[in-house]
């Protein structure tokens, strides 16, 4: 049980390149952090500065309160479970769960008793002798997890363990992983380009892009206070719509210009915009938050191009000014495609971002 | 139901072409080789005086024993022609012993021939039959040639050093070939093929100086290090693909579990690689085990056993079922160690399934 402090730490592969850019975050002790973002965004180069396979061009890591940037892997006290795995295929089961208890000079007893557990653990008890090359994808990857767990490390780091898994199997093994974590408690990073992967799991989530932290905070947080573009484009799904619209000033007023619509903005999302003073931005407003109206107090009206039923929800696709706006709708009542909708906003939850930066504007 | 039975006649006929095919390629690999082993084990009676020469080795050989006017008529008999071959004619018993054991690889005893010319006073001819000496060639040849069993064990030398040297540093270089990147990778890559374009024959000479140099001109562990050089540009390239094929994570996860680098080298992508390692050995060893061109030119008085072998096959004009012999020996260490390491060769040849 520990916490993992990163200091200004940079990983430079060329004189252009970045792998991760003067980082600093803190993890707390029992955390389950989630490292998301796209790929090449440097959240699996982080993940490696920690587990020592990369060496740091600046900056510190500390492992409660102790520096370890210079430190073999070996000798950090932390476990990893790889993407593809990397079980060891020419070892059965219980010697890759084993291999790393045996350099810790235990007992034979001792790491039977070790193996059966962590084997019991992820429900691997009755495959222990077998080669991994007579295991399915599933198993393999339980077996990797416990031959992480099996160490007890200080810190559990996980490099996107879910993604070789397919769509069900890996939903189930979110579940498994959190509940592993809530028995161990050991101090988790895992990294992950799936957001809904990230937003079931984390206690808190890095969000990275080109190897900068971007926002950190827990899955509301991120979801309902993005704190750019970036990120509320990168976090939902389906993403986030956005329109770029200009302000235009009608006495008192403020009303959102679009070609389609005109949004007149209540008193609240007034006030947020008082220090903006360009003369448009972009607003963006999550699939779910755009509602289907009668007629008469509609925002704009639309044909339905394509729907995606969804069990109780649907998606309905449709081309607002030439771009894609996707809405999510309870099944009250089915669309079809090519139906005429009249949609509305729901004004509370109106993302502003600057034109130029894309920075939030504006705090709810 | 007569298109059914045509398509089973064009499958039926399609698969015997390939067999017949097949069998003829193994033939023409196999043949030589059946030859080889029954010729190392026949006679020089069978060898020069049976003709066509018999497919098998006989086990016994017939002989007939008949007065004559000078002595004795010695016959052996021809099982191809199926006729008793008058072969010697003489009064001096111990030169018939002697004739008989050079000439059919049988051991007529003293006693025996006592007995037979003591029939002989009442019978006018005599046939009996001998145990062939199966493997008499094998210790003629080393008997006939004194440095055989000396050059044997040199070979053996020079072949296990060629391996170690090729293995150890060809081992290395492939596995950074496969792991790093560098300046000039393909360069050198292409460079350690390169040194094979030139043949070893043309090579030895200045190799020959440099050993001589060194002084290592005429010893077995000069000639392993001229070796090294072509097998270790090949092992570095089998070795380099099969370390590709093994995923760094397997590595970086050893790592992390508790052992340093060369750690994880020796106890997870050293057992993976066996299979590569184990045909680059072979490859090794055979480069090294039936060379001889290098080596007549960089031995004097120390020669490697193919020299030996070369020289009597040359110099065997007569005695083809020695010179079998010797080849044969020379086959035979190279089988056996192929016996040996065939196990790590098939476990995963061709890469690691992971």
């Amino acid at each position: 049980m520990a916490d993992l402090k990163l200091e200004n730490l940079s990983k430079r592969f060329s004189r252009k390149v970045w792998g991760v850019k003067k980082m600093d975050l803190s993890v707390k002790d029992k955390e389950f952090l989630v490292l998301l973002g796209p790929s090449g965004c440097g959240k699996t180069t982080t993940l490696r500065l920690i587990a020592g396979l990369e060496e740091a061009t600046t900056g510190n890591i500390l492992i409660d309160g102790v520096d370890i940037t210079d430190t073999p892997p070996r000798k950090r006290d932390i476990s990893m479970v790889f993407q593809s795995y990397a079980v060891w295929p020419h070892m059965t089961v219980y010697d890759n769960i084993a291999f790393a208890l045996r350099f810790k000079h235990l007992s034979k007893a001792e790491i039977d008793s070790i193996v059966t557990e962590t084997a019991d653990m992820v429900k691997i008890d009755n495959l222990v002798k077998r080669y991994p090359d007579q295991l399915s994808g599933g198993q393999r990857q339980r077996v990797a997890l416990a031959r992480a767990l099996a160490v007890k490390p200080k810190i559990f780091l996980m490099d996107e363990p879910l993604s070789n898994l397919d769509a069900k199997l890996r939903v189930v093994m979110r579940t498994e992983l959190r509940a592993i974590h809530q028995q161990t408690k050991a101090t988790t990073v895992f990294v992950t380009h799936d957001q809904s992967e990230a937003m079931s799991m984390a206690d808190r989530i890095v969000i990275m892009k080109d190897g900068v932290i971007v926002q950190i905070g827990s899955p509301d947080d991120v979801y309902f206070k993005s704190t750019n573009v970036f990120v509320a484009g990168f976090i939902g799904m389906p993403p986030t719509n956005f329109f770029t619209v200009e302000i235009i000033h009608e006495g008192t007023d403020i009303v959102l210009k679009h070609p389609f619509f005109e949004l007149k903005l209540d008193n609240e999302r007034k006030s947020m915009l008082y220090d903006y003073s360009k003369r448009s931005l972009t607003f963006g407003i999550r699939p779910e938050d755009i509602t289907i109206t009668s007629e008469k107090n509609n925002l704009l009206k639309e044909r339905a191009l394509v729907v995606e039923p969804q069990g109780s929800l649907q998606i309905i696709a449709l081309k607002i000014d030439d771009k894609i706006v996707k809405l999510v709708s309870a099944r009250e009542h089915t669309v079809f495609p090519g139906d005429m909708l009249f949609l509305t906003f729901k004004q509370n939850k109106l993302h502003f971002f600057d034109i130029d930066t894309g920075e939030r504007i504006g705090d709810l | 139901m007569k298109k059914e039975l045509q398509r089973n006649l064009v499958r039926t006929a399609r698969t015997t072409t390939l067999y017949i095919l097949v069998a003829g390629v193994a033939m023409v690999i196999l043949f030589p080789i059946y030859f080889l082993v029954t010729m190392s084990l026949m006679s020089d009676f069978e060898m020069y005086n049976e003709w066509p020469l018999p497919m098998l080795p006989s086990f016994s050989m017939s002989f007939k024993l008949q007065n004559s006017q000078k002595g004795y008529l010695l016959s052996i008999y021809n099982k191809v022609d199926n006729t008793y071959l008058d072969m010697l004619d003489t009064n001096d018993t111990g030169y018939i012993i002697n004739f008989v054991k050079r000439k059919t690889n049988c051991t007529l005893t003293r006693e025996k021939l006592n007995e037979i010319i003591e029939e002989l006073k009442n019978n006018s001819k005599v046939e009996f039959k001998l145990r062939k000496n199966f493997l008499l060639n094998y210790t003629l040849f080393f008997r006939l040639k004194k440095d055989a069993w000396p050059a044997f064990l040199r070979s053996i030398y020079t072949a296990v050093v060629t391996i170690l040297i090729s293995l150890s540093i060809g081992g290395m270089g492939g596995y950074a070939f496969s792991r790093y990147f560098f300046k000039g990778k393909n360069f050198l890559k292409l460079g350690v093929l390169f040194v094979r374009m030139f043949p070893a024959v043309a090579t030895a000479i200045p190799a020959a100086i440099i050993l001589g140099n060194m002084g290592l001109y005429d010893k077995p562990i000069g000639l392993a290090f001229i070796y090294s050089i072509g097998s270790i540009g090949l092992t570095i390239w089998i070795t380099a693909s099969i370390f590709l094929s093994i995923p760094v994570e397997l590595e970086e996860a050893a790592q992390i579990f508790g052992t340093s680098k060369a750690g994880a080298f020796w106890h997870v992508t050293l057992p993976l690689a066996l299979p590569g390692l184990a045909a680059c050995a072979m490859y090794a060893f055979i480069g090294s085990w039936n060379e001889y061109a290098q080596a007549i030119i960089l031995t004097q008085f120390n020669p490697t056993f193919p020299v030996v072998v070369f020289e009597y096959v040359l110099g065997a004009t007569g005695m083809a079922h020695l010179a079998t012999a010797g080849g044969m020996t020379l086959a035979i260490p190279a089988v056996i160690f192929y016996l040996f390491i065939r196990r790590y060769i098939l476990r995963m040849w061709g890469g690691v399934r992971v």
